[in-house]
């Protein structure tokens, strides 16, 4: 059937490339540490990718403290420790992730063992803004501003599919396809909605970030990448 | 069809709906729902009452509406609660609603300019798809931007004057592409 | 595509200029769109406006109200929706009758059987088709299993609203069990896409049937340990009761359904006055009550919950065997016509007009959710009362943002 086979019938020249958007790395001017031995003395991060990371670095999946955690070599090593053992969420459940985000943090699924429990109303508050729901062109701005009204160190979980890559609503006119073109995002954590302990795993996820200092706010990585033409 | 319907022009909305609400033998208090369609060469607006009196519902459609100036009078003199319900019909359709008080955009941005369930109105990949070629279509994978084809309309016409949805993020093709 | 796409960085202020992802009108628009924005946003001595935004703490997802305050006295609401439209009606347009199913799903996330039988009982309808009887049951248990876990969760926000921690871990502990009971039947928790045209994906299994009849004998107590929290309790009665009075007149006039209008004395249920699925074969009453306040509505809700637990009972009891799904083609197309289906969801009447015309594509797929009409009713109710009581008020009546801005 001609529905079955790709034409090209408008003659443009185009050029189809899967590669991978090289992402637009933007130094963090809002703020710095005073102390200059701190995050490795601003050096680039080695590693940019998580999976080169899983394939080399440390196996550990949790912030639990070890033997080498008591026993810090530097301070800011315990501040990271401080940090992903009291991350507080901002309540900012757009559609039915919020849900199960609200089913992950009460009995049955526990965030408060995690520490993550306070869901700060107030953005001035919170550490962490787990983008849960559909991101509508019209919300985006809200949510932009909610990301910049909260203070530095922040990180950002997507969680479900419609803020990871748009989704079910990829085809929408009133989407945004995945935060990711707005925000800087941390963990992507997928499904439709994920369930309660996928959230948990994505959340242990960005502390594990956190310890390892991947996620530190130095610099950010602003931009979309989904491979140009997608 | 599945229930009474009753086709009436825009002109007669108020004293039909006037008529069918206050009379006691009618008696239809309440309205189920409101709503626009555009049927590609005109556009209606459908309303669904329901009576006490009788086991289902009234189907009351104003047909005729002209695609380019679509008006109707408002219902909410009987019911309030149409408000917003045409305030939805005239955000996804354009339909102008005379005598509602409150007729802005509900879901869409205040300064969105088009009409999103129009049927000129195409999402931003499906003029690389045209209906009715079979449920297969959708199983295909995504095409990229750049194959975007000329958008058509279901009757087969081409679309002149169509608008793409364009987020900002994609390329802007609004013009026909060289053939 | 020789140029990538720039995206620029978020220090940049023109972000909130030019890019459509970023519209926000923060202050009143001038000139004023209508005549109803123009009395609004004129403001008396000593009033202000508020922004309860789309984001805040009231769990009902994203609503924006901008609330005109004397004090602390509401004088008048304007509520903002739109930031959680997703387009669903344009993406059924443009998908299969069976993508339909999965598309309505989110319209009401948390009972989404309801909001999915939407583009099934329609394409049913359109079709003549008839169900078999099992796969009618099984419906009907998912409905009503479904309605139980609505209600739970708005006692759960409701307290909430007000302050009550407790409540809403009790409603989440109801809500998982349940939840966990249909994530065996159909694999998913919360989006179930379980209803097909023509029956259900797939019969019932045992990891089902044993979480169910564990639940069952624990169920009424459960309900009753509940409602014991928040029933007599003096703070949450005195917050509530005599709150956002509601008369059958204006209910009517509002276009509402559901609890909210049945707590005015109104005994309009659509499993009773238009009966669909197996509805006409059990037994069950129709609560109303009369006070038309929030109290009213959240006693309705808990009077509901003990009614479904009753109809899943007669379900059980009476389940016939037989197939699930009738013999329908993969590929359906549906011949041209229109139809109107409505049924009972948690929120009210649910209702659909689809038309279709002879295509494998729905031609019009309106949901009609009555969370939408529902929300109308805090413009009259809440001009009077203290803002702190805005929030019990609109919990009250149970709206959920999936179905509102579809």
């Amino acid at each position: 059937m001609a529905s079955d086979v790709v034409t090209n019938e408008t003659g443009l020249e185009v050029e189809t490339s899967t590669a991978v958007a090289a992402p637009i790395v933007v130094e963090n001017t809002l703020w710095t540490s005073s102390n200059p031995q701190a995050y490795m003395g601003g050096a680039p991060p080695q590693i940019t990718h998580l999976r080169e990371l899983e394939l080399h670095g440390d196996k550990s999946d949790n912030g639990r403290w070890t033997a080498l955690d008591i026993i810090p070599t530097k301070a800011d090593y315990v501040l990271d420790l401080i940090r992903l053992n009291s991350l507080w969420p901002l309540l900012s459940g757009l559609a039915c992730c919020a849900i199960e985000m609200m089913s992950a943090a009460t009995s049955k699924n526990d965030m408060d063992r995690f520490n993550m429990f306070p869901f700060r109303a107030s953005p001035r508050q919170a550490d962490v803004l787990i983008v849960a729901g559909t991101l509508t062109t019209k919300m985006a701005g809200p949510l932009v501003r909610l990301w910049e009204q909260m203070p530095e160190p922040k990180w950002c979980v997507a969680m479900g599919d419609c803020t990871c890559s748009g989704g079910r609503y990829k085809r929408s006119y009133a989407t945004v396809e995945g935060i990711d073109r707005i925000m800087p995002v941390d963990v992507y954590v997928p499904g439709c909605p994920p369930r309660p302990e996928g959230l948990i795993y994505g959340l242990m996820k960005l502390q594990q970030l956190i310890r390892e200092r991947r996620g530190h706010w130095n610099e950010r990585q602003i931009g979309p990448t989904v491979p140009t033409g997608v | 069809m599945d229930t009474t319907e009753l086709w009436i022009g825009a002109q007669d909305v108020t004293d039909v709906m006037r008529r069918l609400h206050d009379d006691e033998e009618f008696g239809f208090e309440l309205l189920a729902d409101i709503c626009g369609v555009d049927t590609g060469s005109e556009m209606w607006v459908v309303y669904h009452l329901y009576s006490t009196l009788t086991p289902d519902w009234l189907r009351v459609v104003a047909a005729g509406l002209e695609r380019e100036d679509p008006r109707v009078p408002s219902v909410t003199f009987l019911w309030k609660g149409a408000e917003w319900g045409e305030r939805e019909a005239y955000d996804m359709f354009g339909i102008i609603f005379e005598g509602n008080r409150d007729l802005r955009r509900i879901y869409m941005p205040a300064d969105y300019v088009s009409f999103p369930l129009r049927k000129d109105f195409l999402l931003a990949d499906d003029a690389a798809r045209s209906p009715g070629e079979g449920f297969r279509h959708m199983e295909q994978t995504h095409q990229p931007a750049e194959n975007l084809r000329r958008p058509v309309l279901r009757n087969g016409k081409l679309g002149s004057g169509t608008q793409v949805a364009a987020l900002g993020l994609l390329p802007d093709e609004t013009e026909a592409p060289p053939s | 595509m020789t140029e990538t796409t720039k995206i620029r960085s978020l220090d940049d202020p023109d972000i909130f200029v030019e890019t459509p992802a970023t519209i926000f009108d923060a202050v009143p628009p001038f000139p004023p769109r209508s005549e109803r924005e123009a009395e609004f946003y004129h403001l008396r001595d000593g009033e202000m406006l508020i922004n309860l935004g789309p984001q805040h703490p009231s769990t009902h997802g994203v609503l924006r109200v901008v609330v005109k305050i004397d004090g602390e006295k509401v004088v008048d609401l304007d509520p903002v929706l739109g930031y959680l439209h997703r387009g669903v009606e344009k993406i059924c347009e443009n998908g299969d009758w069976h993508h339909a199913i999965s598309n309505c799903d989110p319209l009401e996330y948390v009972a989404s059987m309801f909001s999915e039988a939407m583009p099934v009982l329609s394409a049913e309808k359109l079709l003549n088709l008839q169900v078999p009887r099992r796969a009618e049951y099984i419906r009907v248990l998912c409905w009503e299993l479904n309605r139980i876990a609505s209600h739970a969760l708005f006692m759960g926000w409701l307290a909430l609203d007000l302050g009550g921690l407790t409540p809403v871990l009790w409603s989440f502990i109801e809500r998982d069990e349940i939840v966990e009971m249909l994530a065996a039947l159909t694999g998913q928790r919360l989006l179930f896409n379980y209803l097909r045209i023509g029956g259900v994906n797939r019969d019932l299994n045992h990891d089902f049937l044993s979480r169910l009849g564990d639940w069952m004998s624990r169920a009424g107590n459960q309900i009753e340990q509940g409602t014991r929290l928040l029933n007599e309790n003096e703070i949450f009665v005195r917050r509530t009761a005599g709150l956002g009075v509601l008369d059958r007149e204006s209910a009517l006039r509002l276009c509402m359904s559901g609890p909210p209008l049945r707590a005015t004395g109104v005994p309009y249920d659509v499993r009773r006055a238009h009966p669909y699925s197996v509805y006409p074969e059990l037994e069950f009453d129709i609560p109303t009550r009369t006070e038309g306040d929030s109290y009213a509505r959240y006693l309705l809700h808990v009077d509901e919950i003990r009614e479904s637990i009753k109809i899943i009972d007669q379900v059980l009891h009476e389940m016939p065997d037989g197939p699930v799904m009738a013999k329908i083609p993969r590929l359906i197309r549906i011949p041209p016509g229109r139809a109107f289906i409505a049924i009972e969801s948690p929120r009210g009447q649910y209702a659909c007009y689809a038309m279709s015309d002879g295509s494998d594509q729905p031609f019009r797929l309106r949901i009609h959710d009555p969370s939408f009409f529902n929300l109308q009713a805090v413009g009259a109710l809440m001009p009077g009362n203290l803002i702190a009581d805005t929030m019990a008020i609109m919990a009250s009546l149970d709206p959920v943002m999936g179905g509102i801005d579809k």
